[in-house]
């Protein structure tokens, strides 16, 4: 129990020490102190974690600090430490303290170090209270805070506008999300009386028995509620329709891109799912949406990642297409390997992005693919761990993509649930499309004749930036192998009762490595390789062959199937003329006028007539008090 | 033998002077000191003839307090109005609204 | 007085012990050694604590044949005024430096009127009740004039008459209260209201309007009010920290216990006349604080607003309702420290803060400063997270408890209206631009002892659970 408490509290002192006092203590002792306070939280992370996993602790749900209470409601700080949030929490640190370190060398002409590490480890604090909690509202408050960090780190370098504007529509995005979600925990707490975990799990059962009537069609309450807080997952794990703020989210500085785009808060959703699966288990409608909308953006998010030039928009659509997985994979019950799935992502991405990260350093700032090519030989250790990391994002076997990946999908090929056969051909075809987008951009940066404006000067970046690429690596490459019997085979599993398990496959890691030789996903995976190599390194005019020919569709995809054309003429032209409307008439009329100015001119005018009857004179005021005791006097008699 | 009530109407008479003093005196401060010692000395005839009537010491006693308390009082209003005679020149209660609004 | 008594009385024999020490030390000692009448009070009053705490967790004793009580909320009171008499005797150090031959006279009525208060919060006697609060209101009206300038002398004068007129409505109050309950002491008269035949009921009454003037006046509720906006001007700032802070616990508490107790036959009364008391405080404080650019005046309305949402607490007649007046007062007497402590830090040598004005771009002069008053605002406004907005969550859900949503309604758009002055305060201090931006210079022990006043209010307003629950306990037991 004190074990969390200080991993939480670690991060957190020093992103305010380093906040509040950035300045006097200059840049290095700020990132050191910053990097040590993840550091040891990892540390402590990893004693819970051998704790509950190896020697069994059985899981913790507590009230800390009780914060106010107010008739049923019990606003409470509490924590919920089991085998999942344990591993989360592994997780989490393991990345964030690697992208500490990795940021001393990408961060290092930046002037304002101190507030970028001193917004990181709060994000850091803020995931890992979201991770602990055990009721909505802590769950909440890490919620937002690590949004309010998300859209603070995008807009990092507020000089430029297109940051500006990136943090402000992820703001908005989120808005909406957050509100259905929010109203989802009003809706638990009105039908539950409380705002626990626990509490809801044990209604969960009768709440699926309840039936209201919603804009005239009796619904479960459950599935509505489950629904309600699936938006804000969706909002958070950039889910179609809400994904249009992820690739935007670029914009920041790219460490960030690979901590909290990537590698943890874009999962919380994921998260969320997995935590409540008590309730999704028991409302199939939910669990079918949650699966078609993750089969759904993994497609087609998969499929604009061919047409980017950005090397990190690149790797973004991926994050929302592997996102796409993960959610797929929890609507398919198969909470144990979207987890798992997340897990490994964690790593490769984050290794995918650091690379990337690399490359744009050692460029000095490019992202454009079309000025890169050619850098395998220039930049030796970021190519062989971009390798890496694409091999387990397109799930080569045996790296640890494969296995989480093939979990999914031999999960949703097992189900049969509404939508489950459109879900397994979506999931199924965009492993096609992974291996080609990833393959394209591994060619285009590293291979393809050079483009570089000044090749001569393009070198190998710090140690700072490589070395957390190295760590990275090895579990890109291994921790599928690892954890594919603890996590999926075994029964019970590493995650014990915090989830909901109900998928086992009953291979060993080594035989399902081989047997994926006889499944369509591995010869639709090498076929994208070969498409790639195909259009990109053999016949690079092929690509242009197919946007001339295929315009249309070329088009639609750049034009990412309009949802910001959609977005802008539906809720930002919409929007404005309904406000134009509120303020041409209601505000200006009604309000400002009626409203405001006239109570404002009224209070105005009773605080000068206060003021007068405050003379300054002796004997008026003992009259005003004579005057006051006769009235009480009077009227009480 | 004197009725109580006449007890009370001489007292609240008093104190109602002593508030009308307090209300109509533009000019004096020491006038307004009197005025403050009229209050105290109505209450003082109340809790007399209470304690007389009803026979309990306890309405003698608090007057005893209340003599020392007023002696106090007045000491201190004295030395205040001392104060502002050096500062302004005046006791004029009608000059004492610097501090207004 | 037996040995029983005596260790009962333990803190506030040490003040008063102390406050007799002040006074030879201050005849014999010369101007120089100033100094050390201002430590002999702060460590009589850190001993006091001690002793104070001692008596935490006691069960409800009587000494002095019952005149003088101690239960929980005296022991929890009595803390608090002792907090704030340290915090404010602090915030008069630079004062003390500058006019070193005030030091002894200072420090003396100082204790006196600390002794004062704490002897309020345990009365349980119409006696002792008044000589106590002459205790605390003497040595005030002669504090408020110890600079003897002319505006100190007029804030004195008018505090002085109004005061010892409050007092004498309260004497003849409680002469009538007397009169018809042949009692003084608060149990018996509790006992003898009942059973009052009608005429005497009636004189009784009279009796408690006439109290509930006197202890309003104590308040600072409107309309007995409007003695506080004129001295709060005049006085000397290290004053008006304890003025505006500690008597207000110590009336309180005085406050329920005479009324939730004695006065219990007519609650239905008295309810309704602090229920008007209280709008009328809340209504005519926020909104003639709207218009005040003198930051004492301004927070001097403010104080009447505030007593008003206080006394909402205190009039639900539930021990909820009392334990919310009493959080609410705890962070009141805070939030008035801080407020006015700030003033004196922001001031130095030839520069006294007191409009708005002056405080105009103190961001750029002293960003620290200008965050504690921002933190100081934002609770006096009630804005989260800080004490205040929880003191108000905790009257207003007490007033909802007892069905009286109107009253609760009313409060809050008093409320919203007040945001306005505390917030044109942070305006002032972050947004507008400074002709001089000298950064300012302040003595580190006034900046220590605001930052650790405000860190209080925003510690508070983050975990007040265990103040809350120390409140909840005094009342529900």
């Amino acid at each position: 129990m004190t074990y969390a408490l200080y991993i939480l509290l670690f991060p957190l002192f020093a992103g305010s020490l380093v906040g509040i006092f950035g300045k006097p203590l200059r840049a290095l002792p700020s990132q050191l102190l910053t990097t040590l306070g993840v550091a040891i939280s990892f540390i402590l992370s990893a004693i819970l974690f051998y704790q509950f996993i190896f020697l069994n602790h059985a899981p913790i749900n507590q009230v800390l600090y009780s914060w106010a209470v107010a008739d049923q409601l019990h606003l409470n700080i509490g924590f919920m430490i089991d085998r999942l949030s344990v591993m989360m929490a592994l997780v989490v640190t393991f990345v964030s303290l690697l992208v500490h370190i990795y940021s001393f060398g990408y961060m290092y002409d930046d002037p304002s170090k101190q507030r970028f590490f001193s917004y990181i480890s709060l994000f850091t604090f803020m995931m890992l209270a979201l991770i602990f909690a055990n009721n909505f509202l802590l769950l909440f408050f890490g919620w937002e805070g690590v949004g309010l960090m998300s859209y603070l780190l995008i807009g990092f370098w507020f000089q430029k506008d297109s940051a500006n504007a990136a943090s402000m529509k992820a703001f908005l995005v989120n808005r909406i999300a957050d509100f259905l979600f929010l109203v989802g925990i009003a809706g638990v707490f009105a039908y539950t009386h409380s705002l626990e975990f626990s509490q809801a799990f044990i209604a969960a059962p009768s709440l699926a028995q309840t039936s209201i009537t919603l804009f005239g069609h009796p619904a479960s309450v459950l599935t509505v509620l489950c629904l309600l807080i699936f938006c804000g997952a969706m909002g958070k794990s950039a889910q179609m329709p809400l994904h249009v703020w992820l690739p935007e989210s670029m914009e920041g500085p790219t460490p960030i891109s690979a901590l909290i785009h990537a590698a943890t808060m874009v999962t919380a959703g994921i998260y969320l799912v997995a935590r409540l699966s008590p309730m999704y288990q028991l409302s199939p409608t939910a669990l079918s949406v949650v699966m078609i909308i993750g089969a759904t953006s993994a497609l087609f998010m998969g499929i604009l990642g061919l047409v980017q030039t950005d090397i990190k928009r690149v790797v973004a659509y991926s994050t929302l297409s592997q996102l796409g997985y993960m959610m797929a994979g929890a609507g398919a019950s198969a909470y144990a390997a979207s987890i798992f799935h997340l897990f490994t992502h964690a790593c490769f991405k984050a290794l995918l992005f650091l690379a990337a990260g690399s490359v744009i350093i050692a460029l000095h700032h490019e992202q454009d693919m079309r000025k890169m090519g050619g850098l395998a030989r220039k930049l030796p250790i970021t190519y062989i761990t971009f390798l890496c990391g694409a091999l387990a994002l397109i799930a080569l076997p045996p790296t640890s993509g494969f296995y989480s990946k093939d979990s999914i999908i031999d999960a949703v090929q097992q189900l049969n649930a509404v939508g489950s056969s459109y879900t397994y051909w979506c999931l199924t075809l965009g492993v096609f499309i992974t291996a080609l987008y990833t393959f394209r951009c591994f060619f285009l940066v590293f291979h393809t004749p050079t483009r570089v404006d000044d090749p001569a000067h393009v070198h190998e970046t710090s140690s700072t930036m490589w070395i957390p690429l190295i760590i990275l690596a090895i579990p890109s490459l291994a921790l599928g192998y690892l954890l594919f019997k603890p996590l999926i085979i075994d029964s019970p599993s590493w995650f014990g009762n915090s989830i909901v398990a109900n998928h086992a496959a009953l291979q060993t890691a080594a035989a399902m490595a081989l047997d994926s030789l006889s499944h369509l996903p591995f010869w639709l995976m090498l076929a994208g390789v070969f498409t790639a190599w195909l259009c990109y390194v053999r016949f690079p005019k092929l690509p242009t062959w197919f946007a001339t020919r295929l315009s249309l569709i070329y088009i639609v995809l750049v034009d990412k199937y309009g949802f910001d054309r959609l977005n802008d003429f539906v809720f930002v032209k919409g929007t404005r003329k309904l406000s134009q409307f509120f303020f041409a008439i209601v505000d200006v009329k009604v309000i400002d006028e009626g409203a405001v100015h006239g109570s404002g001119k009224l209070i105005a005018y009773l605080s000068q007539w206060a003021r007068k009857l405050q003379s300054g004179y002796l004997y008026q005021y003992v009259l005003v008090m004579i005057l006051g005791l006769l009235v009480l006097l009077f009227w009480q008699i | 033998m004197i009725s109580l009530s006449a007890f009370l109407w001489i007292s609240s008479l008093l104190f109602a002077i002593g508030i009308a003093g307090m209300i109509i005196n533009r000019h004096n401060l020491v006038v307004l000191l009197m005025c403050i010692e009229l209050l105290l000395l109505s209450v003082n005839t109340n809790f007399v003839a209470f304690s007389h009537y009803l026979n309990n010491i306890d309405g003698k006693i608090f007057v005893f307090f209340i003599l020392a308390v007023a002696a106090a009082e007045t000491a201190v209003g004295l030395a205040i109005l001392m104060v502002l005679y050096r500062q302004r020149g005046t006791i004029e209660i009608d000059k004492m609204d610097v501090l207004n609004g | 007085m037996n040995i029983v008594d005596f260790h009962i009385l333990l803190p506030e024999i040490l003040v008063l012990a102390m406050a007799a020490l002040v006074l030879v030390i201050g005849l014999f000692s010369g101007r120089k050694q100033s100094s050390i009448s201002y430590t002999l009070s702060q460590i009589s009053l850190l001993i006091s604590v001690v002793f104070v705490w001692n008596q935490i967790g006691m069960p409800t004793l009587y000494a002095l044949h019952n005149m003088f009580i101690l239960d929980a909320a005296t022991t929890l009171s009595k803390l608090m005024i002792l907090i704030c008499a340290i915090f404010s005797l602090a915030y008069a150090k630079p004062f003390f430096n500058e006019n070193p031959e005030k030091t002894h006279d200072y420090c003396l009525l100082f204790l006196f009127s600390v002794s004062g208060m704490m002897m309020l919060v345990s009365s349980n006697h119409l006696i002792p009740m008044y000589l106590s609060l002459e205790l605390l209101s003497l040595p005030l009206y002669a504090l408020v004039t110890i600079q003897r300038t002319g505006m100190n002398a007029e804030a004195g004068m008018k505090y002085f008459a109004m005061g010892a007129f409050a007092s004498a409505l309260l004497l003849y109050g409680i002469s009538l209260v007397y009169g018809a309950t042949a009692s003084l002491s608060l149990s018996t008269i509790a006992n003898s209201l009942q059973l009052l035949q009608t005429q005497y009921s009636t004189m009784a009454l009279i009796g408690l309007v006439f109290i509930v003037a006197g202890l309003a006046f104590k308040f600072g509720a409107a309309p007995f009010h409007q003695w506080s906006p004129d001295i709060y001007q005049g006085a000397p700032t290290p004053v008006i920290t304890l003025l505006g802070s500690a008597p207000k616990i110590a009336v309180l508490i005085m406050a329920i216990r005479l009324f939730s107790q004695s006065f219990v036959t007519f609650a239905a009364h008295w309810q309704m006349i602090w229920i008007a008391v209280a709008i009328a405080s809340m209504a005519l404080g926020n909104i003639a604080a709207i218009i005040q650019n003198n930051l004492r005046r301004m927070l001097a309305y403010s104080s009447i607003a505030h007593m008003g949402y206080m006394l909402l607490g205190f009039v639900t007649q539930t021990p909820g309702g009392n334990a919310a007046a009493l959080f609410y007062v705890f962070a009141y007497a805070l939030m008035t420290l801080a407020g006015f402590g700030a003033l004196i830090v922001a001031s130095n040598q030839g520069f006294e803060v007191e409009n708005i004005e002056d405080l105009r771009g103190l961001n750029s002069r002293s960003p620290w400063i200008a965050f504690m008053i921002l933190i100081v605002m934002f609770s006096l406004a009630g804005i989260p997270p800080s004490v205040g907005f929880f003191a108000k969550v905790g009257v207003l859900e007490a007033v909802m408890s007892v069905h009286m949503t109107w009253l609760a309604v009313l409060a809050l758009i008093f409320a919203i209206i007040g945001c306005y002055y505390y917030i044109r305060v942070v305006k002032a201090m972050y947004f507008e631009p400074v002709e001089d931006a000298s950064p300012l210079y302040s003595s580190w022990g006034g900046k220590v002892i605001l930052s650790l006043n405000s860190l209080i209010i925003l510690l508070l307003g983050i975990f007040p659970s265990s103040l809350i629950d120390l409140c909840r306990a005094v009342y529900f037991s």
